[in-house]
């Protein structure tokens, strides 16, 4: 039970694979997240930690029609989120409003803004413009790519283009460059695509199979962190595509999540499903250095990984960073337990 | 006789005619016979003596002929004719008897003659052979005299020329005196040719080039000028000097041995006379010296590329020192042997460095004929075995081959490397730990844990450009699992016992750190064990994906059979069986049985709830479903299900189970399956529940996971209504009984 006692905890009904952290909320460090239940009404849970940073309070619960596989706060207001949703054989994805002074109901509703209902597959994730107010919004399915144009005000999304990335490819999830936003990734079965979505066509791509998640470091350009199913974790340079700057062991089984820290260096968050959420530091500011050390056997180079937090009883297929307090973050495992970690004492000195 | 009217003049012509017919049977030749077929018709008397007579025909004839006295006289006459023909008869056999006779006697004695005749022969031959011998002996005796009387002439001419030169002054002198200046100048420029051409003839010898140039400058002549023309020559000389000969595995020749030696000494004596004559050239002596260690260098790097051993390695070195010594004498402001010392470091070292290049090399090729013979699919029960020993062996013979010549090298006792011993000793180590850090790389670089870029091994032409073998990465495994207890060891012994060393600055510590390399094989070992099963679990993962993928499972169909996906993931782990199997050492104690595995007794205690709950979790309510859960998963101990890794077969095996198992239950979760998609599955790991008992050692952890996937399942299913156990069964004995037909037929 390492590391036990400094996570601060909190249950969900239900199992869920889905937390976000919001964004847009200045004053609090609060996460959303949604359940994953297949015959039980499902709920989108608001948490907050409360300001000496000892209890989760739950700041809103509101039901939702169908079981959650993505979930996606807005950048820009902390009221409005995307979720990606199923109900059986039927997949959905739609973008929500918590209704205004929704602590103040008995039973708040969701106020849906707009359905992105141009799908044709399965739709696996939808992004969020990376940063500040702006009304493009990407969502993603097996085959396709789509571009919406959001006007919250107005409640409507509209496609603005849509490009399909054939069928043998069937894309799993993506996400979109903090520092070039003509650029998004996405993950497929044998490869990790980079898109252009000006031209909305493919500039390159990463031969790595079963890539679960990718992540861009937010203060590195050009950085790219992937996780994959068995061979663990990869640090990319996306001007050398052939080979990983780091390579990282990863978990003992999958490595289903990975997030990079939006505020300090090379820090890198790993979820995987051996019930485990690892910490990582990958060399910061050590690019150069970084192929020589790996002439020198791994063991040789400074131990990668800072923590491994494995108090889990399941799976953790969810993981957000804090970006109001980013030595903070919250993990979420199979089972609906939510855990917020301070990652202070793991932190290198300086 | 007379009578039959043949013409017989005399006796001697009978005779003749006779012997003619005697010896030649053919009666047309002698006598001129008529005709055979006339006698009948013109029948005469004459007829006796032809070959076609008759004797009934020539009685009637006589009868008819003659009255009774004619018949009479003829009588007589014939009776006498017989007996005369039989006389002659008798002589004729006894004269041809007497010249057989004769003829006898002469063949005799031809034999006798013969025999005599081969010894004398031979003894001719002899003769003859002594009289060439003996010319031949007269031929040399005289050819020495000869010589020496031809070299005696060509010495006096010399001396001749010699004595006119010394006393050219004199003469010269007396010339002046008696003003006879014509005469000087010309007994002047007579002598001149003479130093001249011997200095540039090709023909002399360096050393007597250097006496003349000796005389020349005795004489005054401005011998500066010649200095570069004398200096080109010397270059020339060297160059001539074949260096490479010597040491090209013939060092036993000592003819060729002395015949350098002889060209060095004379090297040696023109480059002291040259240092006499000329002032001031020993800055060009010493790069003429230099080169000559140069080049003596450059013919060891050449011999050190041809791949030589240490002895003849020790014996160039030797050579190069005897020269160096000699020319150090003639020459000690060249300070040769401070040059050759440094030179030797370089060959030394760079020697070493190729044995272990080399070494390496030798390594890589056992590893890599067994990935093109498994890229090739040459199926060979043994060959990973035999691979591995094979790469054993040519990690460890091969060190200590190469500890044995730098051995032989240490415990030379010439002083060239006694004064580099320490160095070597450096340098040795340091090879051990490059060659070791250099192999570890290469490793990895096969196991394509790393990447060509930034790797030094630019010397490794093969690597493979595809994916490598898993096997080969068991291989690699055991190999660096084989260095860090056997090798380095071994090695660490054996140098530890070598003289000198600790040329090294303090700070540094000796060179090669045994404990270091120890501990990167044992890291990599294990990596390479991990990368192993990563790469097993990669393959049953894509095999599993499909076929969670595949089918759509919310409109699956009732379970018939199981399903064949199953067998695929048997194959799949027998073949995995089968390759650890081949290296990997068996664990020592059978680890997790049911008694003393701390997670089995939670696991089967879980169950009953788990099965509990499935059956009941139609009519439940979800709250109390998700609590019982809950619930349950407080009470029992929490499972470990990844285990660190051993290097045993059953825990490589267990963990590549165990990790296939997962990577079940996490497809299972992401999909929503139907009644039959979930009796589906949950028949398929009925079927693998009793299967996997016999591959997996950890059955707590194995059943555990099995369970997960079907709670899972369960979970991600909208009527979760499982299939009756005697359903269940029937289906499993009919999926078993089909495989035991199966693998009937195939044997």
């Amino acid at each position: 039970m390492q590391g036990g006692s400094t996570g601060v905890g909190y249950g969900l009904k239900y199992q869920a694979r889905c937390i976000s952290d919001v964004k847009a909320d200045t004053d609090h460090t609060s996460f959303l997240t949604g359940t994953l239940s297949l015959k039980e009404e499902n709920e989108v849970h608001l948490i907050r930690l409360s300001s000496g940073g000892t209890e989760l309070i739950c700041e809103g619960l509101f039901s939702h029609p169908n079981e959650i596989w993505d979930l996606a706060s807005c950048p820009f207001d902390q009221r409005i989120f995307s979720t990606v949703f199923s109900s059986g054989e039927t997949y959905g994805a739609a973008v929500w409003q918590i209704p205004e002074l929704y602590g103040q109901l008995s039973s708040p509703q969701l106020e849906s803004i707009a359905s992105l209902d141009a799908h044709t597959c399965k739709i696996k994730c939808v992004l969020w413009w990376p940063t500040g107010r702006h009304d493009k919004l990407i969502s993603i399915d097996e085959q396709n790519l789509f571009l919406w144009s959001l006007d919250t005000s107005k409640k409507t999304a509209q496609v603005q283009s849509q490009e399909s990335a054939g069928m043998l490819h069937c894309l799993t999830s993506g996400a979109w460059d903090p520092h070039d936003f003509n650029t998004v990734s996405l993950t497929c079965e044998s490869s990790v695509q980079l898109w252009d979505l000006r031209t909305m066509k493919k500039t390159g791509s990463i031969d790595q199979a079963h890539v679960r998640n990718v992540d861009y470091d937010m203060k590195r350009r050009y950085t790219l962190v992937t996780a994959e199913d068995e061979s663990g974790i990869h640090v990319w340079d996306l001007r050398n595509l052939k080979f990983p700057v780091i390579d990282l062991p990863g978990h003992s089984h999958w490595a289903w999540t990975v997030k990079c820290n939006p505020e300090y260096d090379g820090l890198i968050l790993s979820a995987g499903t051996d019930s485990a959420v690892n910490l990582w530091l990958a060399s910061p500011g050590e690019d150069n250095s970084a192929p020589d050390s790996l002439v020198e056997p791994p063991t040789r180079r400074v131990e990668p990984l800072l923590n491994s937090y494995s108090d889990y009883d399941d799976s953790v297929y969810g993981l957000a960073w804090s970006s109001r307090e980013p030595w903070i973050f919250a993990s979420l495992s199979y089972d609906g337990r939510v855990v917020v970690e301070s990652i202070k004492p793991h932190l290198p000195k300086k | 006789m007379e009578v039959e009217g043949v013409p017989l003049d005399d006796k001697a012509k009978r005779m003749r005619d006779l012997l003619s017919s005697f010896y030649s049977p053919d009666p047309a030749s002698f006598a001129p016979s008529l005709p055979p077929n006339t006698s009948s018709r013109f029948a005469t008397l004459d007829t006796i003596n032809t070959t076609s007579f008759d004797a009934d025909q020539y009685m009637n004839l006589l009868v008819q002929k003659s009255n009774m006295e004619g018949l009479l006289h003829k009588h007589v006459e014939m009776a006498a004719e017989i007996k005369n023909l039989d006389t002659d008869l008798q002589m004729l056999v006894y004269e041809n008897y007497n010249k057989f006779i004769s003829a006898t006697d002469t063949i005799k004695r031809m034999k006798n003659n013969i025999v005599g005749m081969e010894s004398n022969m031979e003894q001719l031959l002899e003769k003859i052979m002594s009289v060439q011998s003996k010319s031949d002996g007269v031929n040399t005796s005289l050819f020495e005299k000869r010589e020496h009387i031809e070299k005696l002439h060509r010495t006096r001419n010399l001396l001749r020329k010699v004595q006119f030169i010394y006393d050219l002054p004199t003469r010269l002198e007396k010339c002046i005196k008696s003003e006879a200046y014509a005469d000087a100048v010309k007994f002047y420029i007579g002598a001149m040719p003479i130093f001249k051409g011997k200095i540039f003839s090709d023909s002399e010898s360096i050393q007597a080039r250097a006496e003349a140039v000796m005389l020349l400058k005795q004489l005054d002549f401005p011998v500066e000028n010649l200095k570069v023309k004398l200096f080109e020559k010397l270059e020339q000389f060297l160059v001539d000097l074949h260096l490479e000969s010597p040491s090209r595995g013939s060092i036993s020749d000592s003819a060729s041995a002395s015949a350098h030696e002889a060209s060095i000494c004379e090297f040696a004596e023109a480059v002291r006379a040259y240092k006499v004559i000329f002032l001031h050239s020993e800055p060009q002596l010493s790069k003429l010296a230099q080169d000559l260690v140069t080049k003596h260098f450059d013919a060891t790097h050449q011999q050190i590329n041809k791949q030589v051993r240490s002895g003849d390695l020790l014996s160039i070195l030797r050579i190069i020192w005897t020269d160096v010594l000699l020319m150090d004498k003639v020459l000690p402001e060249a300070s040769l042997t401070d040059f050759a010392l440094q030179s030797a470091r370089v060959a030394v070292k760079d020697y070493i460095s190729s044995v272990f290049k080399r070494l390496l090399l030798g390594v890589s090729d056992v590893l890599m004929k067994f990935q093109v013979t498994q890229k090739e699919g040459i199926e060979e029960d043994s060959s990973l075995q035999a691979t591995l020993e094979a790469s054993k062996e040519a990690v460890m013979q091969g060190s200590i081959d190469v500890l044995l010549e730098f051995r032989q090298l240490l415990e030379d006792n010439s002083e060239l490397l006694l004064k580099l011993r320490d160095s070597t000793t450096d340098w040795v180590q340091e090879g051990f730990q490059d060659f070791f850090t250099k192999l570890c790389n290469y490793f990895l670089l096969l196991s394509g844990k790393s990447n060509a870029a930034n790797r030094d091994l630019s010397f490794m032409e093969g690597i493979p450009g595809d994916k490598i073998v898993p096997a080969l990465v068991l291989v690699l495994a055991q190999l660096s699992l084989f260095i860090e207890q056997k090798a380095i060891p071994r090695i660490t012994e054996a140098t530890s016992c070598f003289p000198g060393g600790g040329t090294r600055g303090f700070g540094y510590g000796p060179a090669f750190v045994p404990a270091e390399i120890c501990r990167i094989f044992r890291t990599s070992g294990e990596m390479f064990l991990h990368i192993y099963i990563r790469m097993r679990t990669q393959k049953i993962s894509v095999l599993l994906k499909k076929r969670f993928t595949s089918p759509n499972w919310v409109k699956h169909k009732e379970p018939r059979e199981v399903h064949m996906f199953v067998d695929l993931l048997l194959q799949e782990f027998e073949e995995i069986r089968s390759e650890v199997k081949q290296i990997l050492p068996q664990s020592l104690q059978r680890k997790h049985r049911r008694t003393d595995s701390n997670g089995s007794s939670s696991s089967s205690r879980s169950n009953p709830l788990r099965d509990d709950r499935l059956t009941r979790s139609n009519t439940q309510k979800a709250r109390s479903q998700l609590l019982e859960t809950h619930l349950a998963k407080l009470f029992k101990q929490k499972m470990e299900i990844f285990t660190k890794i051993e290097n045993t077969q059953e825990s490589v095996i267990t963990t590549i189970v165990k990790l296939s198992l997962k990577s079940v239950q996490e497809f299972v979760r992401l999909h929503t399956f139907n009644r039959s998609g979930f009796q589906q599955i949950q028949l398929d790991i009925h079927f693998l529940k009793n299967t996997l008992k016999d591959i997996s050692e950890d059955e707590a952890a194995v059943d555990f996971l099995l369970d997960e996937v079907i709670v899972g399942t369960a979970e991600r299913c909208l009527d979760p209504s499982p299939l009756e156990p005697p359903v269940l069964n029937r289906l499993v004995q009919a999926k078993l009984a089909k495989n035991s037909d199966l693998s009937a037929v195939s044997s």
